[in-house]
């Protein structure tokens, strides 16, 4: 009777070691991906505002000038309709 | 024996870290409570304002605050020596802030992510970076007096001045979270641990009204109109009639919104909203406008233009002191005649002078959404001169801000309502979009004086003294105007600030457009400046909105 107590309470203590030490394993490799990827999330923040700021680059006016610069057109000419009423109506 | 000592061996043990656990939990528990228990701000991402068209006129990119712990670093004058080269500093600036008996030393800020990731690579020991966000303007300062620029408070904060940064900072910087978790002494969170996470709210983001091909053709042709009337500064201001929505507004010497830090104050100030003047003949068409709805006059009613006016011991004079005889009311308005205007003044009377004021809104704020606007001041109507009833009948003794003037005058071709001008017209947030309508604040004038009075401006635009290279076929109406500076009380001749307040096309116009230029060189009359520039204005604006000509 009392062989078989002790090598119950042996069995459930061992089981309960495992069941821990695996519990206490898992936190650790899931803390350590919670923290990698609020660090993927902070690095993803900081890659979008960075593309935003390219995208906007591109878009904007100041960009469309230096291009226009480099390709040679840089005097703006107005429509002759505006000195020439005729042509308005061409 | 053995098992006792064992026994005793536990106890002791047991014991200890009893007595340790009661010194870290209940004797230097709030100290050490941060030792494992890790909380940190969420700053929210300031919200972006973008054009009409949605394309950005304010976004925010990472920046970097470069610091160094002393106690850390190797060789000193290697590291300032690699420091200076990558910062383009002095060594001898890095050297001062490098206080070798502090933990931590901040040395630069804003730095960008190629000059941080520069400096990662060297490698350098004691050296380290805190992430920031800062403001970036994909067009500059094409609208610089528009948006304002974000500084920081007596904390340290980021904080919005002036324009809409200052208007909408508390739309914009949205609030801030917190993250509280346990952490391991690696730094790794501790599930079962407290867990506590209050997400930031981004800051909302702003369309405005404003479209920035008209704010850069407004922009280039004022920054062409200074160089060539070698007028001290001016502003461009273009609206939409019928809403008082504000498609451009220019004002320059404007600043470099990035670097506001290195412009002297003054450069700040958006004239167009917080710079009180004396309008001048530009006045003129609003008490015209007046006469007409309280039926006083009719375009062709006949004035009899003689000579001088005398009010007490002024004279009053046409701005070339010729007189044309009979004259109709249209043609007071074309040759911007002083004296006709006071005739005009006169059939009003001075009640209904003052009343017309009060509806126009001059001396109270238009509660436009910038941020710094002067209200101006309509001294109370019992301090009211006779001289002062004429004169403000032709614009002068009455002090007002451009954006006042652009609001009346808008009103009375609009068909006769006065409107809030306002800049933004949608604020969005993650879950919510909020329109901004126009706002009608009161009817001035009836429909029927409205369209009296469109015509009546362009008679004036095209039977003006001065004869302008205006566009053909297109009708457009509008008015001139020369206001005398005063200073300390008497009226330098020299100085006058010339402007033109001009719409098109007249049946249902598209856009109205106030130039103003201040003490301009070549020539001090507004017939002569800020009318060629508005017509130039123009002729960009029609070919951009696809205007057909009408005649």
């Amino acid at each position: 009777m009392k062989n078989i107590f002790l090598k119950t309470t042996g069995f459930i203590m061992t089981g309960l070691i495992i069941a821990n030490l695996f519990i206490v394993i898992s936190g650790i490799v899931i803390s350590d991906e919670i923290d990698n990827f609020e660090k993927k999330t902070d690095n993803l923040l900081k890659i979008n505002l960075t593309l935003e700021k390219k995208v906007a680059n591109l878009g904007s006016l100041k960009f469309a000038q230096e291009q226009a610069k480099e390709f040679g057109f840089t005097n703006s000419t107005a429509p002759q309709y505006i000195d020439q009423l005729k042509y308005a109506y061409r | 024996m053995k098992i006792k000592l064992i026994f005793l061996l536990f106890i002791f043990f047991y014991l200890t870290i009893i007595v340790r656990l009661f010194f870290l939990q209940v004797i230097y528990s709030p100290s050490n409570k941060s030792a494992y228990l890790k909380t940190n701000k969420l700053y929210p991402i300031r919200g972006r304002i973008y054009d009409q068209s949605n394309q950005p006129l304010a976004l925010n990119q990472n920046s970097y605050q470069l610091y160094i712990e002393p106690k850390k670093i190797g060789d000193k004058d290697k590291l300032l020596q690699l420091l200076s080269k990558s910062l383009e500093i002095e060594e001898a600036s890095i050297s001062a802030k490098l206080d070798m008996s502090k933990d931590w030393v901040a040395i630069s800020g804003g730095l960008t992510q190629e000059q941080k990731d520069k400096i990662d690579k060297l490698n350098l020991k004691g050296v380290g970076f805190d992430y920031q966000t800062k403001r970036f303007y994909p067009e500059a300062s094409l609208s610089a007096h528009i948006l304002g620029f974000l500084g920081k408070d007596n904390q340290g904060e980021d904080i919005g001045y002036l324009g809409l940064e200052g208007f909408y900072n508390r739309d914009l910087r949205g609030l801030p979270g917190f993250i509280e978790t346990e952490r391991d002494i690696i730094g790794r969170p501790i599930l079962i641990g407290v867990q506590q996470r209050v997400e930031a709210e981004n800051g909302r983001d702003l369309t405005l009204t404003i479209d920035k091909n008209i704010q850069e053709i407004s922009k280039k042709r004022l920054l062409e109109g200074l160089d060539k009337y070698k007028a001290k500064k001016g502003c461009v201001i273009t609206v939409d009639p019928k809403t008082m929505a504000i498609l451009s507004l220019v004002c320059l010497p404007d600043y470099d919104l990035e670097k506001y830090y290195l412009f002297d104050e003054n450069f700040y100030k958006n004239l167009a909203i917080s710079d009180l003047y004396e309008p001048g003949s530009v006045f003129k068409p609003l008490i015209v406008a007046a006469a007409l709805e309280e039926k006083k006059i009719k375009p062709d009613d006949i004035y009899n233009e003689t000579g001088q006016v005398t009010i007490g011991e002024y004279n009053i004079k046409t701005w070339n002191d010729k007189y044309e005889g009979r004259i109709s009311m249209t043609r007071i308005l074309e040759k911007s005649s002083n004296v006709g205007m006071v005739y005009i003044g006169e059939k009003l009377g001075n009640k209904k002078i003052y009343s017309y004021l009060e509806k126009f809104e001059f001396g109270q704020n238009t509660d436009i959404d910038l941020e710094g606007e002067a209200s101006g001041y309509l001294k109370p109507a019992n301090n009211w001169y006779p001289i002062d009833y004429a004169t403000v009948t032709f614009g002068q003794g009455i002090a007002i801000t451009p954006i006042q003037m652009i609001r009346a005058f808008a009103s009375i071709i609009n068909g006769g309502y006065l409107m809030k001008p306002y800049v933004v017209q949608k604020i969005v947030s993650e879950n919510k979009v909020i329109e901004i309508k126009p706002k009608i604040k009161r009817r001035v004038v009836s429909k029927t004086t409205s369209d009296i009075i469109k015509k009546m401006l362009v008679s004036t635009v095209e039977n003006a003294e001065a004869k302008w290279d205006r566009p053909k076929g297109f009708s457009i109406g509008g008015k001139t105007g020369t206001a005398q500076v005063p200073i300390k009380g008497i009226y330098d001749t020299s100085k006058t600030i010339a402007s033109f307040i001009g719409f098109a096309p007249v049946e249902n116009p598209k856009f109205l457009t106030f130039v103003v230029l201040y003490e301009p060189q070549t020539s001090e009359w507004g017939s002569e400046t800020a009318a060629p520039l508005f017509f130039e204005i123009v002729k960009d604006l029609i070919v951009y909105y696809g205007i057909l000509p009408s005649q």
